[in-house]
This record gives C-alpha cells, sequence and structure tokens, in this order.
C-alpha cells in the first residue's frame, strides 16, 4: 500500500512539472485559456485512437490524440482568422463541439470499458499506479510514470534549447518577428508538445487537473517572480507542493486524488495572490491607501502655502469631510500645521514639506 | 430523395410526444435554450464569452456544497433544483467578483485571471462529488444522480424543476427588456455610456447576474462542461445572418430552442445518449451551415463577392495604349 502511494506521488509530482512548464508560457502569452480547450479537445483524439489501435497504452494513441488537440488550435486560428467570430467565442464554440462529439463515442461504444464519461473529468491516478511496466523481469514500477517522465524530459530539453527564442516570442511577438525568429512556427510546435502533455496526462488526470495545474501555479508564479528563470522555479515548486498536498488530502479523503489536487493548487495560488509581498492583493491594496493619504497631505500642504495668509480656506478642496479630517488630522499629528483660534496655520515644517519634491512613495 | 418514414417510426414519435414526462423534459429545455440563447448574445458581443464557461463550471461547487447542507441539515441530500439553484448562483457570482478581483488588483491577465477561478471552484467542485460518491461510510442518501450535473441529463426534470427553470427564466428576460436600452448602449460603447451619466456597474452587475441566472438553469439539461456552447454557439450563429441587436437576440433564442429540442428528443430515442453533448452538436451544426451559406457575412457569399469584384475590376482595366 505505502509503495502505491509513493508511486501515486511520484507520478503526480512528475505530471505537476510538466503541466506548469507548459503553463509558464500559455500564462506568459496571455492564452492560459487554450489549455482549457485542449483539456477538452483532445477526448475524441484519445477516444478514437483507443477505437483505432485497440490499445491504450499503444504510443501511437498519445500521437494521434496530441494532434487532434494541435487540430482544435488550428481549426480555432481559422475560425479566428475569418473574422466573423469573436476570438473568445470561437475557442468556446470549437473545444465545447469536439468534447461533445467525444462524450457521445464513448458513451456509445466504450460504455463498460476503461473510459466511463466521469473519468474524463479527473481520471484515475491511483489506477494508473497499479499498471506497472515490466521489462526483462524487472518491475520498473508504473507504466505512467515513466510515459510522463519522458514528456518532462521531452519538455525541459525543448524550453533550454529554445529558451531564448521562447522569451522574446512569448513577450514581444512582432520584435521576434522581425528579427527572422518565425514565432509561428515555434509557437505551433511549442502547443503540440503541449497538447501531447494534456494527452499524456489526461489518461491518468482528467482534464480538471490538466487545466488547473497548467494555469494555476503558473499564475501564482507570476506574482511572485521578475525574471523567467524566477517564473519556471516558482511554478514547478508550487506545483509539486501542491501535488503532494492533493495527493495526501486525497488519501485521507479516500478519493481520487485529481480533484484535491486541482484544490490544492487553487488554494495555493489564492494565499499567493493574498499575501505576495509585492504583487499581492493585501499589500497592493495597503499601498494604494497609503500612497493616498500621502498624495492628499501633499494637496492640502500645497493648498495652504498656496494660500497667503497661510489659512485653511475650504473651498479650496473640493473633499468630502471625513478626508478632509483625516488630512488635517495627519498633519497636526505631525506638526505640520497647527490650530490658533480655530483656524489652522502651516508651519515651517509644514511648508518645507509641500516644497519638498520627494516623491520616494509614489515609485 | 427522401426516405419516408415508416409507420413504426411515426408511431414512436407521436407515442414520445404524448408522454407527459419527455413533453416537460422538452419545455424545460426549450426555455433552457431560449433563455441562454437570448441573453447569449450580450456576452457575445461583450467579448466575454468564456466568463460563461467560469460560472457554469463554478456553479458546481455550490451545487455541492448546498447538497451537503441539506444532507446535514436533514439526512438525506436533496436533489431539488429549489435547493441546488441557490447555491449555484451564488457560487457563479462570486468566481465572477472574484476574477474581476484578481483582475483589477493584481497584475493578471483576464485570461490568467478566468483560467484560475476555474480551476479552483471546479477542482473543488469535483473534490466534494467525489467525496459524497466514495465507496466508504457515510453513504449519503440522494446522492445517486449527482453525476448527471457534469453532462446533463434533461430525463430527470421534473414538473417541480421545470416551475424553478421558468420563474428564473422569466426573471432573466424580463431584466432584458427593461434593461434593454441600457445594455444594448453598454454592449456596443461602454465608455460612452459612462460618459452620458448611466452607471456603468450597475449596468455590468445587472447583465452579469443575468447571464449567471442564463446558466445556472441550463446546468441540470445540459451539464456544467458543456453550458458555454448553448451559451455562445446559437449567438455566434445568430450574428452571421443580421446586423440588428434586437433580430440577433429573438434569432439567437430561436436557434437555441431548436437545437435543444432537437438534441433532447435524439436523446430520449437512442439509449445511452447524454443530452447535453447532442444539444451541443446539432448547435455546432447549424452554426457551421451558417458560417458557409449566411447571405452576406457566409464564407461562400463572401468569396463569390469577392469573385465578382475582381472580375469587374479586370474588365474595367485600362488597355495599354491609354497607358
Amino acid at each position: 500500500m505505502t509503495s502505491l502511494l509513493i508511486w501515486t506521488c511520484a507520478i503526480s509530482v512528475v505530471t505537476a512539472c510538466a503541466c506548469s512548464i507548459c503553463g509558464v508560457y500559455l500564462v506568459a502569452k496571455r492564452e492560459a485559456l487554450i489549455s482549457d480547450g485542449l483539456g477538452h479537445a483532445v477526448l475524441p483524439g484519445i477516444i478514437v485512437g483507443f477505437l483505432i489501435f485497440a490499445d491504450r497504452n499503444s504510443p501511437w494513441l498519445l500521437i494521434f490524440a496530441a494532434f487532434t488537440g494541435l487540430g482544435m488550435v488550428i481549426f480555432f486560428q481559422l475560425l479566428r482568422r475569418t473574422k466573423l467570430v469573436d476570438v473568445d467565442a470561437s475557442l468556446g464554440i470549437v473545444f465545447s463541439a469536439m468534447f461533445s462529439g467525444g462524450v457521445i463515442i464513448s458513451s456509445q461504444n466504450l460504455r463498460n470499458i476503461h473510459f466511463h464519461p466521469e473519468c474524463i473529468i479527473d481520471g484515475n491516478i491511483a489506477a494508473a499506479a497499479l499498471d506497472t511496466l515490466i521489462i526483462g523481469g524487472y518491475d520498473l514500477g508504473p507504466r505512467t510514470f515513466w510515459v510522463m517522465l519522458t514528456v518532462l524530459a521531452i519538455l525541459i530539453f525543448f524550453v533550454v534549447l529554445l529558451y531564448k527564442e521562447m522569451n522574446v516570442m512569448s513577450f514581444d511577438e512582432l520584435f521576434a518577428k522581425g528579427i527572422h525568429l518565425h514565432p509561428n512556427r515555434i509557437h505551433m510546435i511549442w502547443l503540440g508538445l503541449v497538447s501531447l502533455t494534456t494527452v499524456c496526462a489526461f489518461e491518468t488526470a482528467g482534464s480538471i487537473l490538466v487545466v488547473a495545474l497548467m494555469i494555476a501555479p503558473p499564475a501564482a508564479a507570476y506574482l511572485l517572480s521578475k525574471g523567467m528563470l524566477d517564473f519556471f522555479i516558482w511554478s514547478g515548486l508550487i506545483a509539486v507542493v501542491s501535488a503532494l498536498a492533493g495527493v495526501f488530502l486525497g488519501y485521507n479523503l479516500d478519493i481520487s486524488p485529481a480533484g484535491p489536487i486541482a484544490c490544492c493548487a487553487g488554494i495555493s495560488f489564492l494565499s499567493v495572490a493574498l499575501f505576495a509581498p509585492k504583487q499581492g492583493l493585501i499589500s497592493k491594496i495597503i499601498k494604494r491607501s497609503k500612497q493616498r493619504h500621502l498624495l492628499f497631505k501633499k494637496i492640502f500642504l500645497r493648498a495652504m502655502e498656496q494660500n497667503h495668509s497661510g489659512r485653511l480656506d475650504d473651498s479650496n478642496l473640493l473633499w468630502t469631510r471625513r478626508e478632509q479630517d483625516l488630512v488635517v488630522r495627519q498633519c497636526l499629528r505631525e506638526r505640520l500645521v497647527i490650530e490658533q483660534n480655530g483656524d489652522y496655520i502651516i508651519t515651517n515644517l509644514g511648508l518645507e514639506e509641500a516644497t519638498s519634491t520627494n516623491f520616494e512613495f509614489f515609485k | 430523395m427522401l426516405a419516408t418514414p415508416t409507420a413504426r417510426e411515426i408511431n414512436l414519435l407521436t407515442d414520445l410526444f404524448e408522454d407527459y414526462t419527455f413533453r416537460v423534459v422538452l419545455f424545460g429545455t426549450s426555455i433552457i435554450g431560449a433563455c441562454s440563447g437570448g441573453v447569449g448574445c450580450f456576452a457575445y458581443l461583450r467579448k466575454q464569452s468564456l466568463i460563461g464557461d467560469v460560472i457554469s463550471h463554478s456553479s458546481l461547487l455550490g451545487i455541492m456544497v448546498l447538497f451537503l447542507l441539506s444532507y446535514l441539515l436533514t439526512g438525506t441530500g436533496s436533489k431539488s433544483l429549489w435547493i441546488l439553484m441557490p447555491g449555484a448562483l451564488l457560487a457563479g457570482t462570486s468566481a465572477l467578483l472574484l476574477t474581476r478581483l484578481l483582475f483589477n488588483h493584481t497584475k493578471l491577465k483576464s485570461d490568467t485571471s478566468l483560467g484560475v477561478m476555474l480551476a479552483i471552484f471546479f477542482g473543488s467542485g469535483v473534490m466534494l462529488l467525489r467525496w459524497v460518491q466514495r465507496a466508504s461510510d457515510p453513504v449519503i442518501p440522494g446522492r445517486r444522480g449527482l453525476n448527471d450535473y457534469l453532462f446533463g441529463m434533461a430525463a430527470a426534470m421534473t414538473t417541480d424543476d421545470l416551475w424553478m427553470i421558468g420563474s428564473l427564466a422569466i426573471a432573466a428576460t424580463l431584466t432584458l427588456m427593461l434593461c434593454w436600452k441600457e445594455f444594448k448602449i453598454y454592449v456596443f460603447d461602454s465608455t460612452f455610456t459612462h460618459s452620458i451619466g448611466y452607471r456603468t456597474t450597475l449596468i455590468d452587475n445587472l447583465l452579469l447576474i443575468t447571464l449567471v441566472i442564463a446558466i445556472v438553469i441550463g446546468i441540470q439539461a445540459v451539464g456544467v462542461v458543456l453550458m458555454i456552447a448553448l451559451l455562445i454557439t446559437p449567438a455566434s450563429t445568430a450574428r452571421q445572418w443580421t446586423k440588428s441587436l434586437g433580430s440577433m437576440v429573438i434569432l439567437s433564442a430561436m436557434i437555441g430552442v431548436f437545437s435543444c429540442a432537437v438534441g433532447c428528443t435524439i436523446s430520449a430515442n437512442y439509449a445511452n445518449m447524454p443530452t447535453g453533448p447532442v444539444i451541443v452538436l446539432v448547435a455546432t451544426a447549424i452554426f457551421l451551415f451558417s458560417l458557409l451559406f449566411a447571405p452576406q457575412r457566409g464564407i461562400i457569399a463572401r468569396a463569390l463577392a469577392r469573385r465578382k469584384y475582381s472580375l469587374s475590376i479586370d474588365r474595367h482595366q485600362p488597355s495599354e495604349e491609354v497607358i
């Protein structure tokens, strides 16, 4: 039992790494939802491939299904190029039609075999861990693990080989075109690899896990990193942590780990989105309110300085009573103005502050 | 030559239409088709088609949470739409609000924020679904048939559900009719709408709530995974045939009704035929037909026009002597 658990962890970790590498460029290139489309569209490929090759371990099935995924992308591009349909809508129409076809074929022909329609959503990693690969009498562990490891190796090889080109292309496609990098060709090859990853992960993990692992860890990493290398490292780290946490959660709840892994990836994304040091929601909100206060103080002091008597004239500032009170109280506390006979008078310190050009906070 | 239906086939069809359950299901799915077709136009024109995907996937979490709540309170999990629907509405709306929060306050782009919310809500929903269905204790009464929310099972619709679906659809239609002018101007130019003094946030929220309602009522029949197609495919189809918003909405609603009715009939006639995918394929077939054959925008019409134009240019080309 424990060895089964370890293999389940290993499969999940390798799948998570592969998906998160795919996701990095999808998120950077603003086409994260293509992974959602691929997650649905490879289904007919897998089903038809299974009907043709009659062996679900056949590598031809994987390649056939990967080409179906690529076909989805091509259909989508064609439909988009006619300019008759909105971009988002064309993606939605193509993948939902292909997915429907897949569901119907599978429920007509394969009801009692491996592809139960419910398995499409979250697959079954634990069952995949039982299907071992035996070569020359040696038990090498689950077949899926080796398949995913191969896919991961291919992905890493491709990224290392074309690291520079991919980066240029992700951030400035026109420039990439200008220096003859053939962004379209590279992009198509890359989407083919993403499609292959989706297919391989689909059998064990189902469409939901593929989509979750391709979007959530890279999205979290996007908030934490500055460079491309950071991006990969954070994304992989978050994916691995959520995969492990998800497997244990699934084990304790006694359910298939795909749902819990997606859930953990989501939770880790949410916590990063909330608490990330610079890009997180909380720090952004705090920073924004601090900037607001500082700006109000500056405006207030400037208004006082411009007003020759150095007294506050209510009509100068079109603020609400509350905002005004807030600013006045803050300035009084910092001794930038003083109160005299119910009027506010600016001090020397306040004058200095008003004329200073210290805008450090606004950076 | 058309194949004439045999007497037995005619009999089958009339039997089907006399069947009370089937009439309920047919009527229910037609309402759903009309509602999502009509409201889908606005999502399509706002260029927010994929928001529908996020809303529909997210509602699974709401459904599961309310199912578990009803189990905790009464001892039996309820599958009545009156109980599950508010959960779905709430989950869909909160997914939308969170997406907007992420998009407005972090540097994430819209597609990533949408995708991440889809993953979180749908992942948690599937997790709860699998927990409810697991083999070990506690066995939750009433858990059979929950899977149908994934791909839709229109046959499970009851008269009670029909009332729920009908009233929500009427609410959505009324909102659409009352705010027609505002929605129209907002969909085409939101900045202009804001500048002439309309409260755009209010309009946006109303539009999104209508969208959530239209999506949520369809989940039982079509399923969370494919609801997006029912929302955008009729709208994209209708867009090919017309230029005015009013006729687009009506045409799209009609296409929605037609694909739902046909899909529903096919699915009732064959064993192991999930309703949702059949409806989607019917709608996609109509879409492809329109894409090719629509009178002005259609691919064939445009190719013909281009050919005619190039011929006329050839004809009017000045001869070399003039040059």
